[in-house]
């Protein structure tokens, strides 16, 4: 896997290249701001593109728009977001223009390495990484007549580690249930969001998002 | 006490009648009396405001040839000194008198200042008007006197000499000396009918031109508020600003790197020890770090040594750490106790900011600090010999530090010529 880093830390970005090439991962450019991110793509033809939100010259949103660039000259680039907050806006910007190969994290997440090595390869592999102080935002926001609220607490954690990225599997090992129970679940979330079920993970991630997003438009 | 005497000359006659002229006899000798102490009191005023007047005519002239510039502030003072003693002297007499804002430091905020320009002609109104009412309003009485006395003392005078004004014949003998008595009557009659009109004009100017301007002072003074206060909130939310930027660029990033090398150095422990420990290394060093950012953003709130050395000492401190040569005078009258905190982190912010442009920006060999503490204003000056060309509009540094001042109702002023030298003068408000 060939990987791009764009962080404006130099302490942070070190560290970050330090641990993907310990993990036997071809960090091929650490760059430090939007400009030699998009530079580096062009150069390197990488598969995945970590990038900060923040990053010189305002320290606002550089990474995120360096990042819809970046997709927009090369739409199989895998992008995980790196952000010291969550940033709703910058999350949900980047989610309307489709979840596939996207990743969105607080940036101390990576110090949970296995979690963060796997998120990364979710992501470089076509699928979704949401960090889940993100979900919890996105599923607590306050919608008035929201059909969120036809849900049962336990079909709203499920929700919420569906929309992380995770596989049934993992979702029946997280919330320590059987796997047969995470069917159960999702089917029935599924009816009460009036969604049609479907068994591929990235486009019912993208399903249960664009159902928040769209929550969210009518607010 | 002449009034008296002649309420014993007036004719006997009704008890009615009486009371009447006893009581429009007290009412005389009252109002002259006050009217007596006015005048009294104006040719006090009078005289301080024709030294004033003499004063600011001398450096008007002297502004001719450059040099007069350097008094410009001087005369301003002492002429709102000889105003507030005037207001003071109204106020005694009438409803008080709302003094005006700080006193304008130059010669172009003067000439704009309209409390200024009423304050000057006050000044030679009272200096010269004011000063002649004084002076024969109190001539009146004291006339009475030595004509009622005149018979005790006359035989002092020269021969040629002994003639009391009014009276029209020279003093030889005692039947002149003695027929000299009665015009003190004239002179009573003079003193209760026209010292309570002179008081009366000598305070209309003071009347007229010292209370601040009704309406424009006014709105100014509003509008000036409404600024500051807005200035206050807009240097808040930039101060908070960049207390969020210094976290999150500073002690965050810091600990994110930590948790990065930890996590790292965790995977490393199983494969390579060597290189774990390595790693963790690493990971201390940018704990280190984050907790030296920490610090450095605490201190930047509100510096601990003000707490523990007060601003002096921790002016010392700034002085001591500038990389230019500084000296530094600290002139605090201790007897008014200390200024409020804010006000004193302000001063501190102030001369540090001041102190970090000189370092970068100056190329100076020397530089200056001195405050002081005059009444209820704090003055911070810093000054330094490098190449001036300073701008207070573009430099964010000198920006900032306008902004603290006009956050606190004071006054910033900056002369830097190109070439140099450059002074930054702020002033600020006690608050205490």
């Amino acid at each position: 896997m060939r990987i791009v880093i764009a962080e404006d830390d130099p302490l942070l970005r070190e560290g970050l290249a330090l641990l993907l090439r310990a993990e036997g991962l071809d960090v091929v450019a650490a760059v430090d701001g939007p400009d030699a991110l998009l530079a580096a793509v062009d150069e390197h033809h990488p598969d995945v593109a970590i990038v900060d939100v923040r990053m010189p010259p305002t320290h606002t949103d550089e990474g995120i728009v360096a990042a819809v660039e970046a997709r927009r000259r090369r739409p199989d680039l895998a992008v995980l977001v790196l952000s010291a907050y969550v940033e709703q806006a910058f999350a949900t910007d980047l989610l309307t223009r489709g979840a596939t190969r996207l990743g969105y994290l607080l940036k101390e997440r990576v110090g949970r390495v296995e979690q963060f090595l796997d998120a990364l390869h979710r992501v470089a592999d076509g699928g979704t990484a949401i960090d889940p102080d993100v979900v919890a935002q996105l599923l607590t926001r306050n919608h008035p007549d929201s059909r969120l609220d036809r849900l049962s607490p336990r079909e709203r954690d499920v929700l919420a580690v569906m929309a992380e990225g995770l596989g049934n599997a993992a979702i029946a090992e997280r919330l320590v249930v059987s796997e047969g129970a995470v069917h159960k679940h999702i089917r029935s979330i599924f009816g009460k969001l009036d969604l049609a079920p479907t068994d591929r993970t990235d486009r019912r991630v993208a399903a249960v998002l664009h159902y928040l997003e769209d929550a969210r438009r009518r607010v | 006490m002449p009034a008296p005497g002649r309420a014993t000359a007036e004719p006997a006659t009704t008890p009615a009648h009486r009371g009447g002229v006893r009581r429009a006899t007290r009412r005389l000798s009252r109002s002259t009396l006050v009217a007596l102490d006015q005048l009294g009191a104006g040719l006090g005023t009078a005289l301080l405001a024709l030294v004033a007047l003499l004063g600011v005519v001398l450096v008007g002239l002297a502004c001719l040839l450059w040099v007069g510039r350097l008094l410009v502030p001087v005369a301003l003072q002492v002429l709102r000194l000889a105003a507030d003693r005037e207001r003071a002297r109204l106020g005694r007499y009438g409803p008080e008198i709302v003094g005006p804002g700080p006193v304008p430091t130059g010669l172009r905020a003067a000439a704009a200042d309209p409390t200024t320009r009423r304050e000057l002609g006050w000044l030679a109104l009272h200096g010269t008007a004011g000063l002649l009412l004084s002076v024969v309003g109190l001539t009146l009485p004291l006339s009475v006197i030595t004509d009622v006395t005149f018979p005790l003392w006359w035989y002092l005078l020269p021969p040629d000499d002994a003639t009391p004004s009014l009276v029209p014949w020279t003093v030889q003998d005692w039947p002149t000396a003695l027929a000299v008595v009665p015009f003190s009557l004239v002179w009573l009659v003079l003193t209760v009918g026209l010292s309570p009109v002179m008081a009366r004009l000598q305070s209309r100017p003071g009347w007229r031109l010292l209370p601040p301007d009704p309406e424009t002072d006014l709105s100014v003074r509003v509008a000036e508020l409404t600024a500051t206060r807005a200035a206050a909130l807009d240097a808040h939310a930039v101060e908070l600003r960049r207390i969020e930027r210094s976290l999150h660029d500073g002690a965050q990033n810091r600990l994110v790197a930590v948790t990065v090398l930890v996590g790292a150095a965790r995977r490393a422990l199983a494969r390579d020890p060597a290189a774990a420990a390595d790693v963790l290394g690493r990971a201390q060093d940018a704990a280190e770090q984050a907790l030296a950012e920490l610090r450095t953003v605490v201190r930047s709130i509100l510096p601990p040594v003000l707490a523990d050395r007060g601003l002096e000492g921790s002016l010392a401190g700034l002085a001591a750490a500038c990389p230019v040569p500084c000296r530094l005078e600290v002139d605090l009258d201790t007897g008014a106790g200390r200024c409020a905190a804010s006000v004193e982190a302000t001063a501190y912010f102030v001369v540090a900011e001041a102190l970090t442009n000189i370092a970068k920006h100056s190329g100076a060999r020397a530089a200056a600090v001195a405050v002081s503490r005059r009444a209820d204003r704090l003055l911070v000056r810093v000054d330094d010999d490098g190449k001036g060309g300073a701008d207070g509009a573009a430099g964010s540094g000198l920006a900032g530090i306008r902004r603290r001042a006009e956050a606190f109702d004071g006054r910033f002023a900056l002369t830097s010529p190109p070439g140099g030298p450059t002074t930054i003068e702020v002033e600020l408000p006690c608050g205490s």
